[in-house]
Formats: C-alpha cells, sequence, structure tokens
C-alpha cells in the first residue's frame, strides 16, 4: 500500500514512516504543503495522511485541491486542534477522517484501514446483510442471529455489532467506537467502552468459539 | 451596578437642578432686596422732604398753621396716597389726619415705622391694605406730626418682581432639572459603554474593548487606559493558557512515543510483558491526565456557550445512563432516573462529558448495591440537574477544593481517576453561565448543577442553587 504522508514535524514523521513500514507499508513524505500536493496529484496513492498545520500552503487548502481537482484518494488529517468546529471543518474540506495529535501509532493504523475499507468498492452494492463467520447481521431487518439462532440486542449494541462488522478483520479503537457508535467527543474517564464490549461478546459469542477479540494497547477487533 | 450608576446619575441630574433652583433663588434675592430698599429709600427722601415743609410751615405759623395746611391738604389731596396726621402729644389725642390705624404715641425725638393702611378712596381696590411708610417726629412741646405715603406703585412694582423671580425659580428648576438629567443620561452612557464591556470580560469574554469616540475626553481617556489593560490581562492569559497548552502538548507527544516503545518491547520480550504492563498502565494515566488539562484549558479558553444552538438535555441525559448501565449494573449499582424534557444552549459534546464526569464519580463512589439517583427538571429560565449517589459524601470543608486541579480526597487517592473530572465539570457549567453545587444526600454526595436556557450577562441567583 502507497502512503503520502504530509508533516513538517521531523519527529513526528519519523515515528509514522518507521511504524508504517514496519506494516509493509510503502511511505513518501512531504515537508510542506507545496510538495505534497505535487506528489499527491502527480502520484497515485491509496492514502493520504496529511498534517493541518503546514508550512506554505496549510492542509485543509491542499485537500480542497485535491477535490476541487476531482482526486479521491482517502485522507486522514492530522491536527493539534481537536475541537468539533475543527473537526466539521476538516470533513467538510474533504477529510474521510481526523486525528488529533499526538496519537498512539494504533490509532492512526485502525483509521487508515478504516478509511481504506470505506474507499474499497464493495461488490454489491450497499450489503443490506452483514456476514463475519457464522454470525449474521440483517440490516433491514434489524436482527442478529448466530448460525441460525437468534440474538437480542440492545438498538445500541446493534449499532456497536454493525460497526465492528463492517469493520471486520480491522483493529477499531475505543475512540473510533465512541465516535461512530455513541456519537459524542469526549474522554471516557473509565473502561465504560470495555464493559459494552464484553456485554457484546457473551451475547454474540455464547458457548461458540470466539469472534471478538481484545487487541492489547489498541481496540478490538472482529474476526472469524 | 446597573442600579447603582441608575441613582448616581439621579444625583447627578438633582445636583445640577437644584444648584440651578438655588444659584436663582439667591440672584431672585438678591435683586429683590436691592430694588426694595432702592424704592423705600426713594420714598423716604420724598416723605423727609415734605415733613421738613411742614416743619417749616410750623416753624413760621405754629400749631394752628399747621392744622390749616393739613386739612387744606386733606380736602384737595395733590397725591392721593400722601398720609398726614397731627395728634397731641403724649396723649395720642387726633387732631387733624387721613392715617386711619395709629401707632402708638412715639417714644423718642422722630422715627421710621412701616405699616399696612387702608388704601386712598379713590383707590380701585378700596378694600385692600397697602403698605405704608410713615415718619413721626415731635413738633413744639406737645405735638406729633406724622407724615407718611402709601408705596402703592413700589409694592405693585414689588409684587411683579417676586412673580416674576418665581416664574424664574420655576423655569430654572425645569431647566436644571432637564439640563441635569441631560448630563447624567450622557455621562451614564458614556459609563455604560465602559461598565458593560466590564461586565462582558468578567463573565470571560476577554475580547471585548471599549468603544472609543476619539474625543481624547476624560471618558475616552479611561476608555483607552481600561483597554490597554484588558489588552495586558489577555496577553498575559494567553501566555499562561499557552504555557499550559504546550506543556499538555509537549507532554504528549514523548508520553506517547515512550507508550509506543514499550508496546514494541511488550511485542518483542513477551517474557517480560508483564513487568512491562503496569508502566504502559502508568503511560496511559499519565496521558489521559494530560488529555483531560488539555480539555480543561480549552473550553476555558472559549467564550461563553450564548452562541451554541438550542438543545434539549434529556436525551444527553439518557445516553450518558444507557453508556455507564452495563458498569453500573457489574457493580451492582441501580440507575434511577426522573427526567423531563429540558432546553439550554450548550455544546452537546461538553454537556455529554460534565454528565459523563457526574456519572462516573457517582457510580465510582458509591457502595455496591444502592441507587445512584439522576434527575433532570426544567425550571423557568433553565434545567436543574441533579446527580445524588448514597457513598460516602465529601465533608463540607472539602466541598470547594474538589474543583481545584489534581485535588483528591485523603481516602480516595489510590484509586484511579486523574483529580481534573470535577475541574472540567465545573468548566463546563462556567461556560454554559450556570452554578454548581455539592450537597449532603444523607448520606452521600448531591451534585446539584443549574444551566441557564441561554446563558446571557448577568444571570443572578436562580433559585435554590446557592453556592
Amino acid at each position: 500500500m502507497r502512503v503520502l504522508l504530509i508533516e513538517d514535524d521531523a519527529q513526528t514523521a519519523a515515528f509514522i514512516g518507521k511504524a508504517m513500514k514496519e506494516d509493509g507499508h510503502a511511505l513518501d513524505r512531504a515537508d510542506n504543503g507545496k510538495d505534497g500536493l505535487f506528489l499527491a496529484s502527480t502520484e497515485s496513492y491509496d492514502v493520504l495522511i496529511i498534517d493541518r498545520m503546514l508550512p506554505g500552503l496549510d492542509g485543509l487548502t491542499v485537500l480542497r485541491t485535491l477535490r476541487g481537482a476531482g482526486n479521491s484518494t482517502p485522507a486522514i488529517l492530522l491536527t493539534a486542534l481537536a475541537d468539533v468546529e475543527h473537526r466539521v471543518e476538516g470533513l467538510r474540506a474533504g477529510a474521510d477522517d481526523y486525528l488529533a495529535k499526538p496519537f498512539a501509532y494504533a490509532e492512526l493504523s485502525a483509521r487508515v484501514d478504516s478509511v481504506l475499507r470505506r474507499a474499497l468498492p464493495s461488490g454489491d452494492g450497499s450489503p443490506t446483510v452483514l456476514k463475519v463467520a457464522d454470525l449474521e447481521l440483517d440490516l433491514l431487518a434489524r436482527r442478529a442471529s448466530r448460525a441460525g439462532r437468534r440474538i437480542e440486542l440492545q438498538p445500541r449494541e446493534f449499532r456497536l455489532l454493525e460497526y465492528l462488522m463492517r469493520q471486520a478483520g480491522q483493529v477499531v479503537t475505543r475512540t473510533m467506537l465512541l465516535e461512530a457508535v455513541w456519537d459524542y467527543h469526549f474522554d471516557p474517564q473509565t473502561n465504560v467502552i470495555d464493559v459494552h464490549i464484553s456485554r457484546l461478546r457473551q451475547k454474540i459469542e455464547g458457548e461458540g468459539a470466539p469472534l471478538l477479540q481484545t487487541v492489547r494497547g489498541a481496540g478490538y477487533r472482529l474476526a472469524g | 451596578m446597573r442600579g447603582r450608576l441608575h441613582s448616581t446619575s439621579v444625583r447627578l441630574a438633582a445636583v445640577v437642578g437644584l444648584s440651578f433652583l438655588l444659584g436663582f433663588a439667591l440672584l431672585g434675592g438678591l435683586v429683590y432686596f436691592t430694588v426694595s430698599s432702592l424704592l423705600y429709600a426713594d420714598a423716604r427722601e420724598v416723605i423727609r422732604v415734605d415733613a421738613g415743609g411742614l416743619m417749616d410751615l410750623y416753624e413760621d405759623g405754629g400749631e394752628r398753621a399747621l392744622a390749616a395746611e393739613l386739612r387744606q391738604r386733606l380736602a384737595q389731596p395733590a397725591d392721593p396716597d400722601a398720609l398726614y396726621a397731627l395728634r397731641r402729644w403724649p396723649t395720642g389725642q387726633a387732631l387733624v389726619g387721613n392715617i386711619a390705624t395709629l401707632p402708638r404715641p412715639l417714644h423718642g425725638r422722630s422715627d421710621w415705622r412701616r405699616m399696612r393702611q387702608l388704601a386712598a378712596d379713590n383707590d380701585d381696590d378700596a378694600d385692600a391694605d397697602v403698605p405704608s411708610l410713615l415718619l413721626r417726629q415731635r413738633v413744639g412741646a406737645n405735638l406729633e406730626l406724622i407724615t407718611g405715603l402709601r408705596l402703592r406703585s413700589e409694592s405693585g412694582f414689588l409684587a411683579l418682581a417676586i412673580r416674576t423671580i418665581w416664574i424664574a425659580l420655576v423655569l430654572a428648576a425645569v431647566l436644571g432639572l432637564l439640563l441635569g438629567g441631560l448630563i447624567a443620561r450622557w455621562v451614564s452612557q458614556r459609563l455604560r459603554l465602559i461598565e458593560d464591556t466590564v461586565a462582558r470580560v468578567g463573565e470571560g469574554d476577554i475580547d471585548r474593548r471599549v468603544g472609543s469616540d476619539g474625543s481624547g475626553d476624560a471618558f475616552d481617556l479611561l476608555a483607552l487606559r481600561f483597554n490597554r489593560m484588558l489588552d495586558r490581562i489577555q496577553a498575559l492569559l494567553s501566555g499562561v493558557r499557552e504555557a499550559t497548552d504546550h506543556i499538555a502538548h509537549d507532554l504528549r507527544t514523548p508520553l506517547t512515543r515512550l507508550r509506543t516503545r514499550l508496546e514494541m518491547l511488550r511485542a518483542d520480550a513477551p517474557a517480560s510483558a508483564a513487568a512491562l504492563e503496569p508502566a504502559i498502565a502508568e503511560v496511559d494515566q499519565l496521558l489521559q491526565s494530560s488529555q483531560a488539562l488539555l480539555r480543561l484549558a480549552r473550553v476555558e479558553a472559549q467564550p461563553p456557550a450564548s452562541d451554541d444552538p438550542l438543545r434539549d438535555l434529556a436525551p444527553l441525559v439518557r445516553d450518558a445512563l444507557e453508556l455507564y448501565e452495563p458498569i453500573a449494573a457489574e457493580r451492582g449499582i441501580g440507575l434511577g432516573a426522573q427526567l423531563e424534557s429540558a432546553q439550554v444552549h450548550g455544546d452537546a459534546d461538553q454537556l455529554f462529558q460534565l454528565l459523563i464526569n457526574l456519572l462516573d464519580n457517582a457510580v465510582k463512589y458509591s457502595p455496591p448495591d444502592r441507587e445512584v439517583m439522576l434527575s433532570l427538571v426544567a425550571e423557568s429560565g433553565g434545567a436543574r440537574l441533579e446527580v445524588a449517589d448514597q457513598g460516602s459524601g465529601i465533608p463540607l470543608e472539602d466541598r470547594e477544593r474538589v474543583f481545584d486541579r489534581f485535588h483528591r480526597l485523603e481516602k480516595h487517592r489510590g484509586s484511579p481517576g486523574t483529580g481534573l473530572g470535577l475541574s472540567l465539570v465545573r468548566a463546563i457549567v462556567l461556560r454554559h453561565r450556570g452554578q454548581i453545587r455539592l450537597a449532603d444526600n444523607h448520606p452521600g454526595l448531591r451534585v446539584v448543577v443549574w444551566l441557564p436556557r441561554t446563558p446571557a450577562i448577568s444571570t443572578g441567583d436562580p433559585a435554590g442553587v446557592d453556592s
């Protein structure tokens, strides 16, 4: 996978670069907006990671220019500003996700996977039934079942499972869950999310094979 | 503040009005006094000349000539206002005269008297008394001559003067009050500009400045000085804020790297994984603290929430309850709720954070098998939120301090937490112009939060929250 990182801070860039290479991605780096825009529009990348504050041309402008030119490469904005209005502004400029600095690499990695997955052309349009191993989620009937056995879910548990199933096989962080399932941006004080996950786990796993794994230091992964 | 300003302008108007009135009264009095003494001096002169002529007549012709002359004058008066009387002294027996009410006999050689006398017969209003001036003189051995004048025109003139002065006084009073009112209004308008800014700045809107009209007068100078002071305060504040921000932010970068390195170590050397686990937990704790500190700094730096959209608190509370229900159930704690729809202007994420922090505390410190009660009541002008647990509560002397950054109760020092949860709660409440109070739940703690529907300047003291 080819990744373009537009980041002026050498340390952050080195930290991301090293981890990305360990994950087996090919990484190009630009340390200012102008070069970044040039690279992004001349080369072909799978994902762009753009710092919001850049010398020369700022990240938002780079992104807007690219989107204006019809470039729809998935992009994640990095920023030291994590306020809601900044987030909204970033998403409006065409970002697929938004990550506040500093972050754990696991968080960035999970989000890169997530935007890539969203960008993948799904074969059958938008599916109405999600499947992971023998776990099925019928989005129209709002029903979950495992190996044909019906699972009763609360509405929030349904959303939680839906999100996990859409990101099946990928690590999902707690912050991503809070944003996607609860729709609030805040600092959870304790392990509230973990308790919800363990409840869901009990419901979908029961006596069956484990499906929902805890990825230490990162989050969760649903995999068959 | 506004009331005091108001009464100051009223006082100013009154002072200006009164000074005007006093000035005019003094001027009027002076004019009246001067005019009347001039008029009296004239009258005296006339009387003295008249009396002198009569005395000469007595010197030449004796009592008989004087009496004849007087009779003659009384029969055909040249001046209808002239008064004459001749009487025996000291018995007071009247001989000739047209003075109706005679004073008592004279003691010395001569004196001046002011008396009211009946008007002359041919006068228009014959019934009225007219102020008169009389000169009494001893004539010879046993006579007393009284020569006088009715001061009819003089007194008419003086009455007119008094009337004029009264009218002038009334005019002065009205004009003074009007002028005073205008001046007071102008002054208080100028002051109000400054006062409004002070109020807004006091409420946290530090970007406000007093408008300058460029006139360079005292008010303008005050405004300029005031603005300069605000600039300085703002610079200092943002310096402190930036420093905190940078500290928190700069701490996070190395901490994040440290955490990544520890994780890599753990992955590389599974043997020492158990030993690395607590280290990672410590780093996570530090990261959480710096995150909370950053968030706190951001909330405090934001302007008041008055521009935020109006939203119902009830769904937020329900979401928070739902989020905490599993963790409470795990500890055997029941979550009870009494909610009604209550609208406030505010930031959903911040209000949710507030709820989460309060709920988290309540669930953390509630004993198992007890209930945590949450209630939301719509009140006039706002919403009242209460979170009550049945834990050990907070001693009275600690109730203010628990809002301080990093302050933790002695007995909770060992438990997880940043010591910033309630600081953040208070920062959010203040940004929404609300109030927060910690009360006794007998047993346990009851947190009472009052949020105004519209976070505006000076919300006053809402009923019930008297922290």
